[in-house]
Order: C-alpha cells, then sequence, then structure tokens
C-alpha cells in the first residue's frame, strides 16, 4: 500500500497541487459506489433466492412428467411385445397354411427354368416359335405365379411330349446350305430330326431356325428320307440320328475326299503323282500288248507276212533263213525272238517298282506323321488328342494312300505281265511250229 | 424263305459293319472262287479230254524219235502247260493283294477312329466301336480269304506240274 501510494504520489507529483481537491470527492465517490453495489447485491440475492424456489418447483414438475412417460413407455412397450407376439403366431400360421404352396411354387419355377433349357435345343420349337418367352416369365419372376402361368407351363410340358412321339409336316423358311432363307415343307420326325426335300435340317438354337447341313448323310439315308416325303401311309423305314443332331454335326466335321487328301501332306501328294503315273503307264502298256496281240492273230490267220508285228518278223527271219539247215534255222528264230522278247516285256519292272514303292513312300509318311505326333506330344503332353490329330491322320492317310495306289497297280502288273508272256509264248510256238514245217517238207 | 432273308440281312449287317473296303474285298473274293472254281472244273472235266486229244496227236506219229518229232513233243507239252496254268497268276495275284485290301480297310477304320476322337475326345470308347470294327473285320476278311485262297492256288499248282509230268512220261512212253 505503501508502495502504492508512493507510486502514486510520484505520479501525481506534476499534478499535485492541481488536484488535492479530487482525492477527496474520490474518495466520497467509492464509499457511495459501496453502497450501492450492497444494495445491487442484496436485490441479486432476493432475485436468486426466488429464483431458487422456482427451480425447485420446476424440477419436481419434470420429476412428475418422467413418471408420467415412464409409465406411457412401459405401456407402449407391452404393447408391442403383444404385437410381436401376434405378428409371430401369425406368420407361423402363414407358413403353416402355405407351407406346400411354396413349395410347389419352386418347384414350377425350376421346371420352367429346365424345360426352357430344353427347349431351347429342341427342333419341335422350329415348329411353335414363342414358346420361350412364356417360360422366361416363369422362370425368372420373384413374385408367384399366376394360374395363368402355371396352366401355360402345363400345356407346354404336354405339348412337347406328345409332339416327340408324332411325325408331322409343316410349312415354315429355313436356311439353305448357303444361307438364304427360303420357304420349305419341313417333316419332323418326333424330336429327333427334321427333313425338307430329302435333305437333313439342323436346328439352330439361337436364331431358332432350321437350316440344312452342309454334308449330308450317305446316299442311301437320302434316299430314305426322300420315301419319308412322299410317303402316304404305313410305316416307312427312315435314318434317325437318337443324339438330336450330335452325329449329324459330326458328319460336317469329318473332311471329304479332297480334305482327306491334302491330309497326307507332300509325301501324299508325291504317292498319288507316282501312281498315276504308273496307271497311265499300265494302261497305255496293255492296249499296246492288246493291239500286238491282235495283229499277231491277224498274222497266224493269213499267209501274207506284214513286218508291223513281232511274229511277222520272226517268220520273215525265218523265211530269210531260205534253205539253211534246221539247227541254223532254229538259231536265227531264237535270235528273232530274242529281239522281240524285250520290246514286248518292256515296262513291267517299272510298274512293279512303283507298286512296290507305293507302300513303302506310305510307310514314310507313317514314320514322319508319328515324328510330328511325337513332337507335339513333347510339347502340349498327351492331354488333348486333337492337337495329335495332325500328325496321325498324315500317317495313317499316306500308309491309306499308299495301298490304294499299290492296288491296283499289282493288279495291272499282273494283266501286263500275263499279256505279254502269253504274247511271247505265242512266239515260241510259232516258231518251233515254223521249223516243223520246214522239217517236215 | 425266313432263313434266306434273314441270312442276308446278316450279310448286309456285317458288309456295313465293315465299311467300304469290305466291299472291295468281297468282290475280290467273289472273282478268285470262280476262277479257282473254274480252274477245279476243267481238271475235272474239260482236261482228260484234251489229254486225250493230245496223246491222239502223238500216238498218230509214226516218227517219234527225231529231232523234229523232239520239237513236236516240247510244243505238246507246253501248249498243255500253258492251257492248265491259264489263270494262275491271277489267282496267285488276287491272293496276294487280299491281305493288302485287309490292311487298307485297317487303316480306313483307323482314320475313322481318329476322326471321332478328334469330335468327342478320346473317352467315349463306345463312339470308337464302329471304326475299331470298320478296321479289324476286313483284315480278318482278307486273312481269311487270303489263308484259304492260298491253299487252293498251291493245289493247283501242285495238279498243273503233276499233269505235266504224267503227260510228259505219257508221251516218252508211247
Amino acid at each position: 500500500m505503501k508502495k502504492l501510494i508512493l507510486i502514486t504520489l510520484m505520479l501525481a507529483t506534476p499534478a499535485a497541487i492541481a488536484e488535492h481537491l479530487d482525492l477527496d470527492q474520490l474518495l466520497r465517490d467509492v464509499k457511495r459506489s459501496q453502497g450501492t453495489e450492497a444494495r445491487i447485491n442484496r436485490v441479486r440475492e432476493a432475485e436468486f433466492l426466488a429464483e431458487k424456489n422456482k427451480q425447485q418447483q420446476l424440477l419436481h414438475e419434470a420429476q412428475v412428467e418422467l413418471n408420467q412417460q415412464q409409465q406411457l413407455s412401459q405401456q407402449l412397450k407391452s404393447h408391442l411385445d403383444a404385437n410381436e407376439q401376434e405378428l409371430m403366431e401369425l406368420e407361423a400360421k402363414l407358413k403353416n397354411r402355405s407351407g406346400e404352396l411354396g413349395e410347389l411354387f419352386g418347384v414350377a419355377r425350376q421346371a420352367a427354368g429346365d424345360l426352357k433349357a430344353d427347349l431351347t435345343n429342341s427342333i419341335i420349337s422350329a415348329q411353335f416359335p414363342g414358346r420361350l418367352e412364356q417360360l422366361d416369365k416363369i422362370a425368372n419372376s420373384k413374385a408367384l405365379p399366376t394360374i395363368e402361368q402355371l396352366e401355360k407351363l402345363w400345356f407346354t410340358l404336354q405339348q412337347e411330349m406328345t409332339e416327340s412321339a408324332k411325325v408331322v409336316s409343316f410349312d415354315t423358311k429355313i436356311q439353305t446350305a448357303s444361307g438364304e432363307p427360303r420357304q420349305a415343307k419341313v417333316v419332323r420326325i418326333g424330336s429327333f430330326n427334321a427333313l425338307a426335300d430329302g435333305k437333313y435340317l439342323r436346328y439352330l438354337s439361337e436364331t431358332g431356325k432350321l437350316s440344312e447341313l452342309a454334308r449330308q448323310p450317305e446316299d442311301k439315308y437320302l434316299d430314305l428320307a426322300e420315301n419319308l416325303l412322299t410317303a402316304k401311309q404305313g410305316p416307312v423305314p427312315v435314318g434317325i440320328d437318337p443324339t438330336r443332331g450330335v452325329i449329324l454335326s459330326m458328319l460336317i466335321q469329318t473332311p471329304n475326299t479332297t480334305e482327306r487328301i491334302d491330309q497326307g501332306g507332300i509325301i501324299g501328294y508325291i504317292i498319288l503323282f507316282l501312281g498315276a503315273f504308273g496307271l497311265v503307264y499300265a494302261i497305255v502298256r496293255l492296249v499296246m500288248l492288246t493291239l500286238t496281240w491282235r495283229k499277231m492273230q491277224n498274222q497266224v490267220g493269213s499267209d501274207q507276212i506284214s513286218e508291223d508285228n513281232p511274229l511277222g518278223r520272226v517268220i520273215a527271219a525265218g523265211e530269210q533263213a531260205g534253205s539253211e539247215d534246221n539247227e541254223t534255222l532254229e538259231l536265227l528264230l531264237d535270235e528273232a525272238i530274242t529281239r522281240e522278247v524285250p520290246a514286248l516285256e518292256k515296262g513291267q519292272s517299272m510298274i512293279k517298282l512303283l507298286a512296290a514303292v507305293a507302300p513303302l513312300l506310305g510307310l514314310l509318311g507313317t514314320v514322319t506323321g508319328m515324328i510330328s505326333t511325337f513332337q507335339s506330344i513333347s510339347l502340349f503332353g498327351t492331354g488333348d488328342p486333337k492337337l495329335m490329330a495332325s500328325g496321325i491322320s498324315q500317317a495313317l492317310v499316306t500308309t491309306m494312300l499308299g495301298l490304294c495306289v499299290a492296288i491296283p497297280l499289282l493288279f495291272l502288273h499282273s494283266l501286263v505281265a500275263s499279256r505279254s508272256r502269253m504274247l511271247v509264248q505265242i512266239l515260241d510256238e510259232q516258231s518251233a511250229g515254223i521249223v516243223s514245217r520246214r522239217a517236215g517238207k | 424263305m425266313d432263313i434266306i432273308t434273314t441270312q442276308l440281312d446278316l450279310i448286309q449287317r456285317f458288309l456295313h459293319a465293315g465299311g467300304s473296303v469290305l466291299w472291295f474285298i468281297l468282290l475280290v473274293s467273289v472273282g478268285l472262287w470262280c476262277l479257282i472254281i473254274e480252274r477245279l472244273l476243267f481238271f475235272r472235266f474239260s482236261y482228260p479230254q484234251l489229254r486225250e486229244h493230245w496223246l491222239g496227236l502223238w500216238r498218230q506219229r509214226s516218227d517219234k524219235r527225231s529231232q523234229h518229232a523232239r520239237h513236236i513233243r516240247t510244243g505238246i507239252i507246253s501248249e498243255a502247260q500253258i492251257t492248265m496254268s491259264k489263270n494262275i497268276a491271277v489267282i496267285k495275284m488276287l491272293v496276294s493283294i487280299c491281305p493288302l485290301m485287309g490292311l487298307l480297310g485297317t487303316v480306313t477304320g483307323m482314320i475313322h477312329v481318329f476322326d471321332v476322337m478328334a469330335v468327342t475326345g478320346s473317352g467315349n470308347a463306345r463312339a470308337m466301336a464302329d471304326g475299331v470294327s470298320q478296321a479289324t473285320i476286313p483284315t480278318m476278311a482278307g486273312m481269311v480269304i487270303a489263308i484259304a485262297g492260298l491253299y487252293f492256288s498251291k493245289l493247283i499248282e501242285e495238279r498243273v506240274s503233276d499233269e505235266t509230268h504224267h503227260l510228259s512220261d505219257l508221251l516218252q512212253n508211247h
């Protein structure tokens, strides 16, 4: 306080004279304001006290309110419990009552799904388009199916069953093998096959259309199909594919003759070339031998000696001998025959060689084919037979071609050989005859 | 009648199971047996007359010792030999073709099997059975025909050789 006063004094020093009267005033002011504050405090106190009483009352009221609300809550909770209990009872009742029906609807939905899958690939769908959409609705809807839908499902099932036992004909648009659409009378045999104009059709499930097979079965089955189309009554034999198109689709995949020959590769072509060459050569030889034989027959019949055939030349050689003795004549004739024989036997060894080489080339093709097969096995393993197929088909096709070439060539060789032997024999006989005639003179 | 149709049906089924090669084998076997039967009938009926004819030719001759006579004799024997061994070359050729045709059938059958394998995979043995029967039946048929044909062709060859010897004996003695 002393310090404070000191500081106050020091501060006041410059103005001490002017303001010393104000200090008393300040004192009085302080005193007065102390009194005012005390009064205000009293008023506040009174206010607080009053307020306190009011709060107490409010608290009381709130507590009353709380009690009321709690009671209400209790009431509502018991109500809720009761409701839940009732709901559970009702649900149990519902489940009890609709239990079997729910299963039934599930089965109906599943049946519709299964039937749809069947009908998608069924050839009968070509005759009755638009069946799938109905089934789609039943199979995919979450709601319970209607009576109408259920009846439709039943009808479709029954229809499929009944129609699969029938052979019927109907007009529809089909696709030709080249892909153009055309109107045709189609005969459907149960759910197995459909035929139009004596050709087998297949059912394209993507478009729901029938399409002609690019490659048809053997003629004898196609003839049966023709018979079926023209038949009016009575049992008719016909070829059906009980696998519903699997065998017919395999038929398309099997290669035809040219594709088959292509599988033989370069060795196959070599074999075929040799075979063609041998065939032509053998036939030419055969024709020439036949012509020679005919000329020789003429020569045997006539007295005129013509030089255009071996027999004529041999006889001419005999005539030239003139009055030589028999032994010289025999030698001359032998010589003449020896000259003729190579021309008659020409080409035989060539044909025989080709007939022997063809199976050997086939064997070569087999070995190269097996080599490529084993290469693909070492690369891909034995899991997929399709990867090995090209090597194996090369192996088999070359063997087949080799045999196909060798068998006719052997046959032709035998013909050529027997014919030329016959001609040589005739020469021998006739020369002996000439000698005898001379000796008989 | 019924039995005949049943048998025909069986034959047809057999031919069908063997594939197209079996038809060629059938053709070859029919040709082979025709030739064999022709030869057997020839030896049974025609040959005795022909032999008498040749013997007669020889008997008519007064001169049987000269060189000329020897030529005639050789001519007769050679003619007889040619007449007897006619078609034997064809028979032998057909016999040798039969196993080749069987082999061809095996190969085409195996091609069929591999076709089926390419489509269905190697799991389906039943689908391959058709090709296997196409492979085995022609082989068997070719073998059976070749063995039977071989026996008869040897038989005929023996007969030709025997008859030639016999004939030359007869010509010598007279």
